[in-house]
């Protein structure tokens, strides 16, 4: 009898384990087969004029900023003090970083200002949400908050909340900023974040025609028998069609690369012209101290073109030189064979399409002819993304609005380079890509029937799409 | 104008009180030291608080597409007079998206687990389309349903191609097809209601259990309208008629002054009584600065009333402002023109 007993007991255990191998996971991400990402295209290669702009433009991306100095201007307030520094993963142009996932790139970067000097730990601490294996992060408060610090549902903010000053290092003079309220944001919820968005491929994006987006929705339409349909965002200027950010809230590349300058690093350009004050800090009539203004003493604004340039690099601001640098990235190059075999990739985007998920993420649109490089002119753009926005339900919202978009809208994330990826969704919250797609079904979210589809299949077929996403 | 001395006053001292209201609140912040309140009010969460374009009504009692519920094992919807019985084992864990800019709604997410193994068995999409504000090329459900086979994907295949069938009294069209990769089977009953295609799609790797669920869709109830070609509203409902907000039924226009410019599609639908006046207002997708607008100008527009069998009736039609994202439809037979 305590022989059957104990059988049992043993059975048990191994029939558990054996339920946990069936199950699929996250391969994780994509290291064995290298890095495939970060080259500019082969036509800028081949043209010694477009590589040496290229260049000059890895080289700005990648560049420290100071508050004066050769590369003047950081601050007064800031999310950190380089492009590359956020845009690192798993090459310049990427995304946020992890320590011990790509040992070169190290850390997150945010968690190791005070210990590399960048800020001031006398006057700076590192918010509760940075951790040194979290994701790079900004922050928003989606509402003000009142004189007493309950946050406000009736006075929408959304603005980016910049995570440290200037105050306290000593090219930084008399200037004295605090950092926001972040804890008791957090308290409060009234806090969100977003993570950087990878830019590789970013040129061909921007160089789809309107038409081929609109033709695209309307192709989708017959189709709908999961639940989808999206929209566009709308640049405000001139109506049509804007495409970067997470929420498709900006037109270009140029946009995109002065308001990051201005907003992550306190840079003012020739898009973003003035030195910018917290939401708050506007919204109180006071701006910026006067004695945070001009500290790079260079006057504004602080990035501008060179008259005095001796070459297209030296003359060219480097807002522009940013935007070159994106606009020559190469799309990711998708592995064949790993994770999980060459079969079970080809299953797996058979199936990511045959439930839905490639209506929104749809695997190509063709670029229109371009001015720039003949590899950005009528190519294949393998984003896996509609660049529409869409309803993605009370889980995901972040209550935040930009253009068109409401706080539960979000442009259709492109898929390209995923598997290198380390953090998913727009805020980081996982690096679970079960996770992330699971996320994907909320009250109000387009998503939920295609997810329900995902739970629909086996096991093995849901592997087989795990190991298809991360094979881009 | 004439103004009196003491209402002026009133306005003065009225004007007063709400800006020193104005100070006492405060200015709004990003942050501050907040030290002195140890307990603030915090934000619910998962809570869509901030809204972009959505779904609004000029009432609250007139109902809307999007306004169907499960309750007590059947998903009821009083726009479309629809009852579709839920069996227990089935259940609506999230509700759908607003409506869509181009008219199509989620009107329910029902789906079956089998709660020894904890998986799913299958899922109930109950969706509806505004003809008026279609995408695809299609004036009623019969062509929408056959444009949807006509550019299905290869690797679906086709197991029943659209065909009318007749459940519990109620035509549908009818369409099977499959996925061999995903083991998948999808079976689809559409149907007209008031210039809507309503459509059921049942979805499961059980052949059998689809199947099931269309055989038990003899016990759901439609109106009497229902129907792939048909289902113009009357009766009970106003006629839906595309199109009639064309100049030679409008006695009366006025164009709504949008405060901001925006880019987004805004899709109306009115009701006008049997006098031509608008009597209701839904908003599909619209801020709330563009249905306010929006409001303002259609009451005050003046139609030809329509006339049914020579007596005048309600009208339901379909008016886009705003930016019109489609492409030019075309159609052999615009069933829902009149």
């Amino acid at each position: 009898m305590k022989t059957i007993r104990l059988a049992a007991v043993l059975t048990l255990p191994v029939l558990f384990f054996a339920g946990i191998a069936w199950a699929q996971t996250d391969p994780g991400v994509r290291s064995s087969t290298g890095v495939n990402a970060g080259q500019p295209f082969a036509s800028v290669s081949a043209s010694a004029n477009d590589f040496a702009f290229f260049q000059s433009g890895l080289a700005q991306f990648s560049e420290d900023q100071t508050v004066i100095g050769d590369n003047p201007g950081l601050g007064p307030r800031f999310n950190l003090d380089s492009c590359g520094a956020c845009h690192s993963q798993p090459a310049p142009g990427g995304t946020s970083p992890a320590s011990g996932i790509f040992p070169g790139i190290g850390p997150n970067p945010q968690s190791q200002v005070i210990a590399n000097g960048v800020v001031n730990g006398s006057t700076n601490t590192i918010p509760f949400f940075v951790q040194a294996n979290g994701p790079v992060r900004e922050a928003r408060f989606p509402f003000f908050f009142d004189r007493f610090g309950n946050p406000n549902p009736n006075a929408p903010n959304g603005g980016v909340e910049d995570l440290f000053t200037v105050s306290g290092r000593s090219d930084a003079g008399g200037c004295s900023l605090r950092q926001p309220a972040f804890n008791v944001a957090g308290v409060t919820r009234n806090i969100i974040f977003r993570i950087p968005t990878p830019v590789f491929g970013a040129g061909l994006i921007e160089n789809i025609d309107d038409s081929t987006l609109l033709a695209n929705l309307a192709a989708q339409a017959p189709f709908n028998r999961v639940g989808i349909s999206g929209t566009f965002n709308h640049n405000g200027n001139d109506g049509t069609i804007s495409r970067f950010g997470w929420k498709a809230q900006n037109k270009s590349l140029l946009i995109f690369a002065g308001e990051a300058y201005n907003v992550e690093m306190g840079i003012s350009n020739e898009l973003f012209t003035q030195d910018r004050p917290l939401p708050g800090e506007d919204q109180l009539g006071l701006g910026l101290p006067a004695n945070c203004l001009n500290l790079a003493g260079v006057g504004y604004p602080e990035d501008i073109t060179h008259s005095d340039g001796t070459s297209a690099s030296t003359v060219t601001s480097d807002t522009a030189l940013f935007s070159v640098f994106m606009q020559f990235l190469d799309q990711p190059t998708p592995s064949t064979i790993a994770p999980g075999g060459a079969t079970s990739i080809a299953n797996g985007r058979r199936l990511f399409g045959a439930i839905g998920c490639a209506i929104c993420h749809t695997p190509s649109l063709t670029t229109q002819a371009s001015h720039l490089t003949s590899d950005l002119s009528n190519a294949t753009a393998k984003l896996f993304s509609d660049i529409e926005i869409h309803h993605m339900g009370a889980s995901l919202a972040d209550n935040v609005s930009q253009g068109g978009a409401g706080g539960d809208q979000f442009r259709t994330a492109p898929l390209w380079g995923l598997g290198q990826r380390i953090f998913f969704l727009h805020d980081g919250r996982t690096k679970d890509l079960l996770a992330a797609i699971e996320a994907h079904q909320s009250n109000g979210s387009e998503a939920t029937t295609v997810e329900e589809l995902f739970d629909l299949l086996s096991p093995g077929q849901q592997q087989d799409i795990l190991n298809f996403l991360r094979s881009l | 104008m004439n103004m009196h001395p003491r209402f002026s006053r009133c306005l003065v001292f009225l004007g007063f009180s709400i800006s020193l209201l104005a100070r006492a609140q405060g200015p709004s912040q990003s942050g501050g030291d907040f030290s002195s309140n140890p307990h603030p009010s915090v934000l619910p969460s998962d809570v869509i608080l901030v809204k972009g374009a959505w779904s609004s009504a000029s009432d609250s009692v007139t109902p809307l597409p999007e306004g169907g519920r499960v309750v007590k094992n059947a998903y009821t919807n009083p726009y479309f007079r629809l009852t579709y019985p839920v069996s227990p084992d089935w259940t609506e864990k999230y509700s759908g998206p607003p409506p869509s800019d181009s008219g199509y709604y989620v009107l329910a997410q029902i789906r079956s687990a089998d709660r020894r193994k904890a998986i799913s068995r299958g899922s109930i999409l109950i969706a509806a389309q505004d003809l008026f504000f279609t995408l695809t090329p299609a004036g009623n459900v019969l062509e929408l349903i056959n444009y949807g086979k006509e550019t299905l994907n290869a690797d679906y295949q086709v197991e029943q191609p659209p065909t009318l069938v007749t459940i519990a009294n109620h035509s549908f069209v009818r369409f099977d097809y499959s996925s061999p990769v995903a083991e998948l089977h999808w079976h689809v009953l559409a149907t007209q209601i008031r210039c809507h295609m309503v459509q059921f799609v049942f979805t499961s790797r059980d052949a059998k259990l689809v199947e099931s669920l269309v055989q038990e869709m003899t016990k759901t109830t439609l109106p009497v309208e229902a129907g792939p070609i048909s289902g113009r509203g009357g009766g009970e409902v106003p006629v839906c008629i595309k199109d009639y907000a064309r100049d030679e039924n409008v006695l009366e226009r006025v164009d709504p002054v949008f405060a901001e410019r925006r880019f987004n599609p805004v899709p109306v639908r009115v009701i006008i009584d049997k006098e031509g006046k608008v009597k209701h207002i839904h908003f599909l997708s619209a801020f709330p600065d563009q249905a306010k607008a929006v409001s303002d100008a259609l009451f005050q527009w003046r139609f030809r009333p329509y006339l049914r069998d020579g007596k005048p009736a309600d009208v339901e039609t379909g008016i886009l402002f705003g930016r019109s994202p489609r492409r030019a439809t075309s159609s052999a037979s615009e069933a829902v023109n009149e």
